[in-house]
């Protein structure tokens, strides 16, 4: 075992000899880390988040183990905290239980099995917490996207449905046929906007629940996919788009992910441009060097305010009024490079364009 | 005062629901103008802009917008000054069948009633019948 895979455990001690006995006795088997003051104890405790077991003596000058317990509880719950004492009395081991919340309590002088096996077991108890703690956080961060989905869901599936159940009103009650043309231009806006929500949908189980699936990744080919898919908006918007590769590797990722992620990029940067500029454009650019790919997609558009910019990854969070936004996109990004272990950049500046820049490692 | 006519003002991030309101409200013939806003913002500035010499006024808000939403749209109107308020009628309009949504427009006192999308010709009417 390395000193890395060791349980790490801390000490506390006032009497150096004690210290320097342990650490001798255990220091093969853990990371043993000592302290003969609780003020160096809380140094190791900030410094060493990592720590799965504390073992405190209960007499020291400064102030008594079981006081030192319960003073850190608060803030470092998780560790398990072992006393040990030399004087058992009953109000002691009372106090240890009550106040310090001490998984085991172990009479001084120690016989070395028993600190063994009660670190063992503490480090056993520590871990089954540890995980429950981290399940739970999932957990709630389940909940609360579930939340904000059925609140959005309302909102942006019902939303183009009522507005074109609206104009179906309007329409009925009118005779004037270039109204109504016009209306029927309005309903189909509204039916692409419910399609495109229902796509991001889909990408979000997608990446959500779907596997990851590494194969061998040309760039290129992805790149002349999304020439493809982006020439027709790309000619009605007046945008040019340009795009640059170099792979001189091979590459591995999930290629579904990444498609997802340059086709989120791509459509923000065509979607929120400045009508009436001229001169507009979209650049994508991959580069694969030493095993890491980085994309760039750059656009001279409307830009992201800056008070935006921290919240743009949020799910449902929208910064503009742009009609067609479902405040989807962004966060499907974030997530689906979570899972190719990949980083994203943002700069924007209002008004002169935004760049976004894409780092993945090969898998 | 029934009968008389009537200035609107529509605010919602939709483009097709301000253009069926716009529609609708002219249709009632009590319309003397319409305005409308796709951004809470720009309406609040509006309103701001005439002050006391707004003249009676019914407006109709969406609740979910980006970047300014209803509730702060309203919440930043009921700062405003007593004489720059008291054109106003204000009524809010959602898609969501959110009961915290419905309960928290109760809490605003002035706002006058939640309205459902998409606003309609006969819900428009009932609302005209108080002015």
């Amino acid at each position: 075992m390395t000193a890395r895979d060791k349980i790490k455990i801390l000490y506390i001690d006032d009497e150096a000899n004690n210290l320097i006995s342990f650490k001798a006795a255990f220091r093969f088997d853990y990371n043993v880390l000592v302290a003969n003051n609780t003020d160096e104890a809380l140094k190791h405790l900030h410094n060493n988040p990592d720590i799965c077991v504390i073992l405190s003596d209960q007499k020291m000058p400064d102030k008594t183990g079981v006081e030192f317990f319960e003073e850190i509880r608060p803030s470092y719950p998780n560790p398990v905290r072992i006393l040990l004492t030399g004087y058992a009395d009953i109000e002691s081991v009372i106090n240890a239980i009550n106040k310090g919340h001490v998984f085991r309590y172990i009479k001084k002088p120690w016989d070395e099995q028993d600190i063994r096996s009660a670190i063992d077991e503490g480090y056993k108890f520590y871990i089954t917490s540890s995980m429950l703690a981290i399940k739970n956080e999932e957990l709630q961060k389940a909940y609360n996207e579930l939340d904000k989905f059925a609140y959005s869901a309302t909102h942006d599936m019902r939303g183009p449905i009522l507005s074109v159940l609206g104009v179906i009103d309007l329409a009925k009650n009118s005779d004037n046929i270039q109204d109504i043309q016009d209306m029927l231009g309005m309903m189909e806006n509204a039916m692409l906007k419910l399609d495109n929500y229902i796509q991001n949908i889909h990408d979000y189980y997608n990446i959500r629940r779907g596997e990851v699936k590494i194969t061998d990744i040309h760039f290129e080919d992805i790149v002349k996919d999304m020439q493809d898919i982006y020439e027709v908006t790309s000619k009605l918007s007046r945008t040019a788009f340009t795009t640059g590769t170099s792979q001189p590797e091979a590459f591995r990722s999930d290629e579904i992910s990444l498609k997802i992620i340059l086709n989120n990029l791509l459509s923000n940067a065509f979607k929120y441009q400045q009508k009436s500029k001229q001169d507009k454009f979209v650049d994508l650019n991959i580069e694969v060097a030493k095993g890491i790919a980085t994309i760039t997609v750059k656009d001279n558009g409307i830009g992201i305010p800056e008070s935006s910019i921290s919240h743009i990854f949020n799910m449902f969070y929208r910064a503009t009024n742009e009609e067609l936004g479902s405040g989807f996109g962004l966060y499907n990004v974030k997530d689906a490079l979570g899972k190719l272990g990949g980083e994203i950049a943002v700069e924007s500046k209002e008004g002169e364009g935004t760049v976004f820049r894409i780092t993945i490692p090969s898998k | 005062m029934s009968s008389g006519k009537l200035h609107f003002i529509v605010i919602d991030d939709s483009k097709l629901d301000c253009f069926i309101a716009e529609k609708i409200i002219q249709n009632t013939g009590r319309c003397e103008s319409v305005k409308t806003f796709q951004q809470a913002t720009e309406a609040l500035a509006y309103i701001k802009e005439l002050g006391a010499a707004a003249a009676a006024t019914i407006v109709f808000v969406d609740i979910q917008m980006p970047v300014m939403n209803g509730f702060e749209f309203v919440e930043a109107f009921e700062a405003l000054p007593e004489d720059h308020r008291k054109a106003y009628s204000m009524y809010m309009l959602s898609s969501s069948i959110n009961e915290n949504d419905i309960a928290k427009v109760k809490g605003y006192s002035s706002v006058k009633q939640f309205l459902n999308k998409p606003l309609t010709a006969s819900a428009i009417s009932i609302v005209l019948e108080n002015y």
